[in-house]
């Protein structure tokens, strides 16, 4: 397929870039603790890149019956009112091994993805309570080439299986979710792990407490870490620098962030969402720290924003079928004790024991909807706990947590021992101090 | 098209089938400070099949490659054969239609050339950028769509539908030092080419509000009395009453259900709330939901009282009412389930000078970046807020974000002006995965009693 719409764009433009994808997905529903659903998915397209007098425009189309030269026509047009940029594509480039597909996801069948859900179910029901779940494989195959020459392929498998329990007690609704995605079928261990993730939190969210209030130590879980996080992603991405809405856009080298915390960005963690060997613009992957002890290391950049910052290409292009490839993270990695979870988990990685009053935050409402430049978040707490003299007193409702990442990262309370994968992230618990608690 | 979709239908050997394919022409021109980011038109084509064997789940297949229809009819059968239910699912009654719809065009966008599009988003991100050395940044973009759907099912339907779609948006940065603000226009319709033209004073004024939040104080944090502008009342109905009222929500989940219970007091008896798909006009509006129902008015909360919700066919049968042509799917990847069209807050009485004159403090809270809610729980994000003083609007304030309890919320609202509109926004709403789905708010200004606002907490 990249040879033939390639081949087309031969001629018709000076140099051309093109990525195909196919994916073919199983998966089922149980809602209400039933199985409900099945569904295959089959899906396929293609996305062209032109440069033409100097000029860049871009096509994509699922129609792959059409003839590759609508396509080549479509994208040509959009070059003549396209920027006029010096984008070089790569040539051809070893690629890193990389674990991305698992064969045993591959020949998952049907029932495997059943009973799985089914088991899950059994599980997680109990008493007023409605469990939803769900279970499914795919596998998707890449392909990326360009007129200089470049040509890479891979096939990646993705398994997940989700979990939410809903428990509603007069007008007091506790949801608890959690999921697993890899490119492997979870082992037991790993189910194992996901069922008393829930269980763990719903239980402890059966009492409810008055929520704490003034500027409180609070523990954010790895996925209650997403607030915080938000704004390092948007200003360590080259293009956010270089349009001026950075606000690490002049740090390089300089300490900005406690001096134990790293975040790293790693295409190559074996069999990981965002695990690839080449990205969708032919650039091989590697291993990227975006912040290394507190300093700030490097920023992201694909193609396009590395041509305008007369730099390099870190490898982070993503690309869909429709529109034009742009810049993203992989797999995102945050460090900081140094371990990385090993062993079983405590629910708060250990973080609660030198807290006196406090909050410890799994969920917030309207993540990404703030003021995610300036660094400040405001969110109602959708699932949190209040932690007393060392533990775990109850959840709590109707309360509010706000900061600025950028304050409260400078002064890390402490690494929880509870590092795990969520989805393309790898993040423990971190306490953070300081942090504005509001409440009715 | 329809030989070929009545020929998958025949060959199919499930109880139910419905088939759905969609083709849709689209373009997008972005720009990003003065650099056009991106500008390109798109082809996609894909179908959707869903079936049912009685006492068997569903079994459903979505692909990009049409040739391929007969087979995905074929393995969407065996996948819902493979799916074995105790309590079989059942499809409400809906009189079978067949029906050719085109939606007035206004001005084919397919017609229009590249060029002109760039021409026209190119002026109103001018238009922002013209207002201050302090905006940094800008986006703005134009992207409009006309997708062409056929929709047929094994009990007569036969529907062939053509929509257009048009939507523009803008960001404005505005940058001090360390302090960033930004300004929101979206303008969302389900109109054609000539809806487009003068529209630039709506991203004048969000580039300058963005400047003026530099000097704005955050919010002190606390309860107040709150007036919520009919823009974000709307958003708040959608998000924090309209989510709940979606009978999938509730139809499997007995606690649910009770919470849910229809004659139930929601609010005060000024409170009027609705749904209606078939308002002419709006990005909501179509006239048959993705299973063939017919669209409708649908009363959800009746001077205070919860009268109603919106059912798909299968929700509608489990509870024993009547479908209200609320389900939706985003595109032929998705299947259709329970969703809003166009929702809103019912008109009241009364200027909006009336509903703040006997405020001593409170803060009116304006415009949307955005609403999330998790079950009762739900937050706001307003674009910007005024503080009430002694009955009259005072000084501009940022960071205002609105979070609470739903149940508590709407108990609260206590006057509804009669200024209703409906906000034609884009954007668009998300559910199990299926973002953005077009939808319209609508809501007069609102006076809520008292309610959380986020911010710096009081020292």
């Amino acid at each position: 397929m990249i040879d033939r719409v390639l081949a087309a764009a031969r001629g018709r433009s000076d140099a051309a870039d093109a990525m195909w994808q196919a994916t073919e997905r199983t998966a089922v529903s149980f809602e209400a603790g039933r199985l409900k659903a099945a569904g295959v998915t089959e899906e396929a397209g293609v996305n062209l890149r032109v440069v033409h007098g100097g000029r860049v425009g871009v096509a994509g189309t699922t129609r792959l019956d059409a003839p590759p030269a609508d396509l080549v026509e479509r994208a040509l047009a959009s070059a003549t009112l396209g920027e006029a940029l010096p984008l070089v594509f790569p040539g051809a480039a070893a690629a890193p091994a990389v674990a991305t597909a698992d064969e045993r996801a591959v020949a998952l069948p049907l029932d495997a993805l059943v009973d799985t859900g089914r088991a899950l179910v059994e599980r997680l029901t109990r008493e007023r309570c409605q469990v939803n779940v769900a279970v499914e494989r795919a596998v998707s195959d890449a392909a990326v080439g360009s007129s200089a020459g470049a040509r890479g392929g891979y096939r990646t498998t993705a398994v997940s299986v989700s979990a939410d329990v809903t428990r509603i007690a007069g007008d007091d609704v506790l949801m608890v979710s959690d999921y697993y995605a890899a490119s492997a079928p979870p082992t037991a261990a790993e189910l194992d792990a996901l069922v008393e993730s829930i269980t763990t939190r719903l239980e402890l969210g059966l009492a409810i407490v008055a929520p704490p209030e003034g500027a409180l130590p609070v523990i954010f879980t790895p996925p209650g870490l997403a607030a915080v996080l938000l704004p390092l992603e948007h200003a360590l991405s080259g293009k956010t620098v270089l349009q001026g809405s950075s606000r690490l856009a002049d740090q390089l080298g300089a300490t900005v962030f406690d001096e134990r915390f790293s975040l790293t960005d790693d295409p190559l963690a074996p069999g990981r969402p965002g695990s690839r060997p080449l990205d969708d613009e032919g650039v091989p992957s590697a291993t990227l720290p975006l912040v290394e002890r507190g300093v700030v290391r490097q920023f992201i950049y694909d193609l396009e924003t590395a041509a305008r910052a007369a730099t390099r290409s870190t490898g982070h292009g993503h690309r869909g079928v429709f529109g034009k490839p742009q810049a993203g993270y992989t797999n995102l990695i945050v460090a900081g004790s140094g371990k990385r979870g090993a062993g079983s988990v405590v629910f708060g990685g250990g973080l609660l024991d030198g807290i006196r009053d406090g909050l410890l935050v799994d969920d917030l409402i309207g993540v990404g909807q703030g003021n995610v430049a300036g660094g400040a978040f405001s969110h109602p707490v959708a699932l949190a706990y209040r932690v007393e003299r060392g533990r775990i007193t109850g959840r709590v409702k109707d309360a509010a947590v706000a900061g600025n990442a950028y304050d409260l990262l400078k002064r890390i309370g402490g690494f929880g021992s509870d590092g795990r994968w969520l989805g393309a992230r790898f993040a423990p618990s971190l306490l953070l101090e300081g942090v504005s608690v509001a409440r009715r | 098209m329809r030989d070929r979709l009545a020929g998958a239908l025949r060959a199919s050997r499930a109880d139910y089938t419905e088939i759905r394919l969609e083709r849709t022409w689209s373009s997008t021109v972005a720009f990003q400070g003065r650099r056009l980011e991106t500008a390109t038109a798109s082809e996609d084509q894909g179908g959707f099949v869903r079936v049912l064997h009685h006492g068997h789940g569903w079994g459903i297949a979505s692909f990009t490659s049409l040739d391929r229809l007969p087979e995905m009819v074929r393995r969407a059968g065996e996948l819902s054969r493979a799916v074995r239910l105790d309590e079989p699912i059942r499809l409400a009654e809906v009189a079978p239609t067949q029906a050719d719809v085109a939606l007035d065009l206004d001005g084919d966008v397919r017609g229009v050339p590249l060029a002109d599009k760039k021409r026209l988003i190119e002026g109103y991100n001018g238009a922002m950028l013209a207002v201050s050395d302090r905006i940094v940044d800008t986006q703005a973009s134009y992207r409009d769509e006309v997708s062409e759907v056929w929709y047929v099912n094994s009990q007569g339907t036969a529907l062939h539908e053509v929509r257009p779609e048009i939507t523009l948006a803008g960001v404005a940065i505005a940058r001090r030092d360390g302090t960033i603000e930004k300004g929101l226009e979206s303008i969302g319709l389900r109109r054609g080419w000539r809806s487009a033209d003068g529209r630039a004073a709506g991203f004048r004024t969000v580039a300058e509000r963005a400047v003026a939040l530099l000097d704005a104080p955050r919010v002190t944090g606390g309860t107040y009395p709150v007036v919520l502008d009919p823009e974000l009342a709307g958003v708040f109905i959608h998000e924090a009453f309209g989510h709940l009222s979606e009978a999938d929500f509730v139809y499997e989940n007995p606690q649910a259900r009770e919470m849910m219970t229809l004659g139930r007091r929601f609010g005060r008896p000024v409170l009027t709330v609705g749904d209606n798909g078939a308002a002419p006009g709006l990005r909501g509006t179509l006239p048959f939901d993705d299973e063939g129902t017919p669209t409708q008015d649908s009363v959800l909360i009746k001077d205070g009282i919860l009268v109603g919700r919106l059912h798909s066919r299968e929700t509608a049968a489990r509870m024993g009412e009547r479908p209200t042509g609320n389900a939706r799917a985003l595109s032929y990847h998705h299947a259709p389930i329970v969703r809003m069209t166009n929702t809103y807050i019912a008109n009241g009485r009364g200027s909006f000078e009336e509903l703040i004159k006997d405020i001593r403090l409170g803060v009116y809270a304006c415009g949307a970046f955005g609403g999330q809610t998790l079950l009762e729980n739900f937050s706001f994000t307003a674009a910007f807020g005024r503080m009430i003083r002694d009955g009259a609007l005072a000084e501009l304030v940022k960071d205002v974000v609105l979070a609470g309890n739903l149940f508590q919320t709407l108990d609260r609202i206590e006057r509804i002006a009669g200024d209703f509109r409906w906000n034609q926004m884009g954007g668009g709403c998300g559910k199990g995965g299926q973002f953005p789905l077009p939808v319209t708010e609508g809501a007069p200004h609102v006076r809520i009693e008292e309610a959380l606002i986020g911010g710096d907490v009081a020292a």
